[in-house]
């Protein structure tokens, strides 16, 4: 059967799986785009399935009610924090450096506001029927704004070199066991081929956005990114003052155009402010030196929410407060232990105190269809001191335990831990927190490093498109940040089932076991779901990308104020 | 003089000497990992393992700083680890935002805090005397942070007469960058007009019970220049120590005022070196503002020995 053959049977399949009951509308959709299915083929397969409304999520509200007519021109002012450490598409991994990387340069696949997958520089996506091998056929008439052409051995090579240890690319460790250097080869110009070393039915989210270090770059990329800038994307880099600033102007040559045909982008400029302090931030908004911050963060931005002139915006995002509990270090070793401390929290409290209940609530697991769609449902965890004293008792400790809550005081953290002990407290778990700096909480080494090594600890964890990238990057023996060192056998045999497979009906049972695996065992505690806030005056429309990271102006404009 | 000076110049060597090495230790027993830091949580421990070894922050500490100093005292100051590019720029850049900001304060702190101080001390507990030590008292205590936000919001947020902000949009022209100074000079102002003011109060109160301001003003010298040519020129002395002790201050230590009116100042840039480990720039930024402490020091001690001839500096 060749690709087209297997593309029609798989795209008959999900049809069928939709009509028999097996799968939701909304689940097609998501499978849909990462099959590489176009909005096109997705909605007819959609219509085949029946009349009924289209169950895609809406778009947040990225600009507001209906939108006004198009206003060209212009410069748009951003707060953002500074980018940590030199600007470089391979090895960036903070919010100010994804934000301004994700404007000059472009994925392969990009993320739609509900961190769908949706084709950026490449078209489409088809896996073979082992799922070991993925063909992209890249978008054609792309060039660099150098005046160089994008084509497939500038795929190779930036895929190469992320995978090249020596380049420090945090994509590395999300892409080992499943493709290495040479594994990406060039079918012709615009065609490129993906040998996995495994099948793995998610692997088109590994070089989406959301792998923020997969950007395309020229095969002939020196390295020094801020010399030569040089990116597919909408904006070009004009001026950067480290630490203080920067200015993008658009990109005269992009390839992009609006529904109507109109070139993009529609502002001439963009002007990023650096701030660090939140609070400095939110005062530049207020006083209008400002016109968007494209993350508000809810502690000490509430005053944002009340301001007449700016509209704050509610993104879905899929970021964690990941709550660790070593399963090698007492008492955590029991999965009582681990349930009792779970039934201690008061979830919509906590979800009150640190986000305003805007967040989406949490039960322990990544397979929550609330954010990530067509997820099968968890039972869900009400807070419960009898069952919580219960299972502490049955596990051994009827007086209670006595443990330490590791945090670093960087973001809601603090906040959260405090939560955490006065709730705990109820059920007889008596924790003592132990709040670092944010450098020392990732100091030292693997074996070392308060975060990979401390009994129980909080880590913040940024968006990420499925349930199964999660679980790839800390719940496996294999995985590089596991703060749990949870290690089941029955979860790594359904895990590699589950991505080894197409056959979606089985892919829901698998997910189902999963998940259930993942909640009974608790080896971390995942209360929430963030839902981001994103703040601009009103004048502002029309800017695009889930969560922080992927700040699209591309479709942005400003009218009069 | 001269001599004195010489010596005191020399004496900044070992001083820096010492104040470099301090640092260096200073960095390596703060938590942190430079090749954590500029790779991030999420590269494999191999991968931060082969960068540091790159840059050489696997040899040992000595070797490490004999090899810096090498390169700092030839000029070459090497890249700053966290941003890649070059220390030099980087620090000068900074220490001129730093500069300008302190000397934008400094012009307005004080001829104000000098006018204050001995206005008050003339008027020797009178209700002008006792308004003036009670507010400036008042001002002192109130952190800067506080302050701040309580200016910008009033006049940046609610009134808009100030910009939010201490550095004006690219390509503006230098002389925007005072207006834009105004609302963070303010609370420097609020802490340094009281210290330095009650210091030129007690001066000029102590100068004026001198017998020889009695004698001046029995022989008949107009009330003017009683003050200027006698009650001043000594009042000031501890006035002028006191404001060369707070140059460097102001300086390398607004790092509140950095933070808040979104500065990049020296303050700002070395408690970020010091958090990413990044020990050239840090290095550069803390030997950079001691020379200018010490420096500063030196002058008001020059100032305070023009003043009144009859100290002599060091014996």
């Amino acid at each position: 059967m060749n690709d087209e053959q297997y593309r029609r049977e798989y795209g008959e399949h999900l049809v069928e799986q939709v009509k028999n009951g097996k799968m939701t509308r909304r689940q097609l959709l998501v499978r849909a785009s990462v099959f590489g299915f176009s909005a096109t083929v997705a909605g007819q397969l959609l219509a085949a399935c029946g009349s009924s409304s289209s169950s895609s999520s809406p778009s947040p509200a990225a600009s507001g009610s209906a939108l006004p007519a198009v206003v060209t021109g212009g410069t748009l002012k951003a707060v953002i924090p500074p980018p940590l450490v030199a600007l470089d598409p391979v090895t960036i991994y903070d919010q100010g450096g994804i934000v301004l990387v994700y404007q000059i340069c472009e994925y392969l696949i990009d993320l739609s506001n509900t961190n769908a997958l949706v084709p950026k520089l490449a078209l489409s996506w088809t896996p073979n029927q082992k799922g070991d091998v993925w063909t992209f056929k890249l978008r054609q008439g792309v060039t660099f704004n150098d005046g160089s052409p994008f084509e497939a051995a500038d795929v190779v090579a930036s895929i190469d070199r992320v995978l090249d240890p020596k380049s420090g690319s945090g994509a590395l460790a999300a892409l080992a066991g499943i493709l290495k250097v040479g594994g990406t080869t060039a079918v012709d110009i615009s065609t490129v081929q993906f040998n996995l070393e495994k099948p793995f039915a998610d692997f088109p989210y590994l070089v989406s956005a959301s792998s923020y270090n997969t950007a395309m770059l020229p095969r002939n990329f020196s390295g020094n990114f801020l010399k030569k800038p040089v990116g597919t994307g909408p904006w070009m880099l004009k001026n950067y003052v480290t630490n203080q600033s920067c200015t993008m102007v658009k990109n005269p040559t992009y390839w992009g155009k609006d529904a109507q045909g109109r070139q993009l982008p529609y502002l001439d400029q963009v002007d990023y402010a650096f701030v660090t302090d939140t609070s400095a931030a939110n005062l530049q908004l207020q006083s209008g030196t400002v016109d968007v911050q494209p993350q508000t963060v809810f502690q000490g931005g509430q005053s944002l929410l009340k301001d007449p002139s700016l509209r704050v915006d509610v993104y879905p995002s899929t970021g964690i407060r990941e709550l660790a509990m070593n399963v090698n270090k007492t008492p955590w070793q029991d999965y009582r232990v681990r349930q009792a401390l779970a039934y201690s929290l008061d979830r919509p409290a906590i979800n009150q105190a640190l986000y305003g209940g805007r967040s989406n609530l949490g039960y322990d697991t990544f397979w929550e269809p609330t954010v990530f769609p067509g997820s099968p449902t968890p039972p869900t965890r009400a807070q419960d001191y009898t069952k919580a004293k219960q299972l502490l008792s049955d596990a051994g400790h009827p007086n209670g335990v006595d443990v330490t809550l590791t945090v670093a005081n960087y973001l809601e953290n603090p906040a959260y831990a405090q939560l955490i002990q006065q709730q705990a407290k109820g059920a007889g778990i008596n924790i003592s927190i132990n709040e670092i700096s944010y450098n020392a909480f990732y100091a030292g080494t693997n074996s070392n490093t308060p975060w990979l090594n401390a009994p129980m600890c909080i880590v913040e964890w940024g968006s990420r498109p499925a349930p199964a990238v999660y679980a790839q990057a800390m719940l496996l023996p294999t995985s590089a940040w596991s703060s749990s060192h949870w290690n089941d056998p029955d979860f790594v045999t359904a895990f590699n089932q589950y991505e080894s497979t197409t056959d979606e009906a089985t892919r829901t049972q698998l997910a189902t076991k999963l998940s259930s695996i993942q909640q009974t065992q608790t080896p971390i505690i995942v209360s929430f779901y963030i839902s981001q806030l994103r703040t601009q005056k009103k004048n502002v429309y029309n800017i695009q990308g889930p969560g922080s990271f992927y700040f699209d102006v591309s479709e942005a404009f400003m009218t009069a104020s | 003089m001269a001599r004195l000076i010489g010596r005191r110049l020399l004496l900044m060597v070992p001083t820096l000497i010492l104040v470099s090495i301090l640092v260096f230790a200073l960095a390596e027993v703060l938590p942190g990992n430079v090749g954590r830091s500029i790779l991030g949580p999420y590269a494999l421990q191999s991968q931060v393992n082969q960068l540091n070894h790159t840059l050489g922050l696997d040899k040992p500490l000595v070797e490490r700083y004999v090899e810096w100093v090498g390169h700092f005292v030839s000029g070459r100051w090497g890249d700053s680890l966290q941003y890649s590019t070059p220390v030099f720029p980087l620090v000068m850049h900074a220490l001129g935002n730093s500069l300008l900001l302190a000397g934008f304060a400094l012009v307005i702190i004080i001829p104000t805090s000098i006018f204050v101080g001995v206005f008050a001390g003339l008027r020797r507990d009178s209700f002008l005397d006792r308004a003036i030590t009670i507010s400036s008292l008042s001002m002192t205590v109130i952190p800067e942070f506080v302050s701040g936000v309580i200016l910008i919001v009033i006049f940046a947020v609610t009134l808009h007469w100030l910009p939010v902000n201490a550095m004006p949009p690219q390509g503006s022209p230098f002389i925007d960058r005072f207006y834009y100074l105004i609302l963070p000079a303010i609370p420097l102002m609020f802490l340094e007009l009281g210290y330095i003011a009650r210091m030129t109060r007690v001066g000029t109160v102590q100068v004026l019970a001198m017998p020889y301001i009695r004698t001046a003003v029995l022989k008949g010298l107009p009330r003017r220049r009683v003050i200027f040519s006698h009650v001043l020129r000594n009042a000031l002395v501890p006035t002028v120590t006191v404001i060369g002790s707070q140059v460097g201050w102001l300086i390398g230590g607004l790092v509140v005022i950095e933070f808040l009116f979104t500065y990049p100042g020296i303050g700002n840039m070395m408690i970020t070196a010091a958090n990413f480990h990044d020990v050239p720039v840090l290095e550069a930024c803390v030997l950079v503002v001691a020379l200018l402490y010490m420096i500063s020091n030196l002058i008001a001690d020059i100032v305070v020995a023009l003043l009144n001839p009859r100290i002599r500096m060091g014996g």
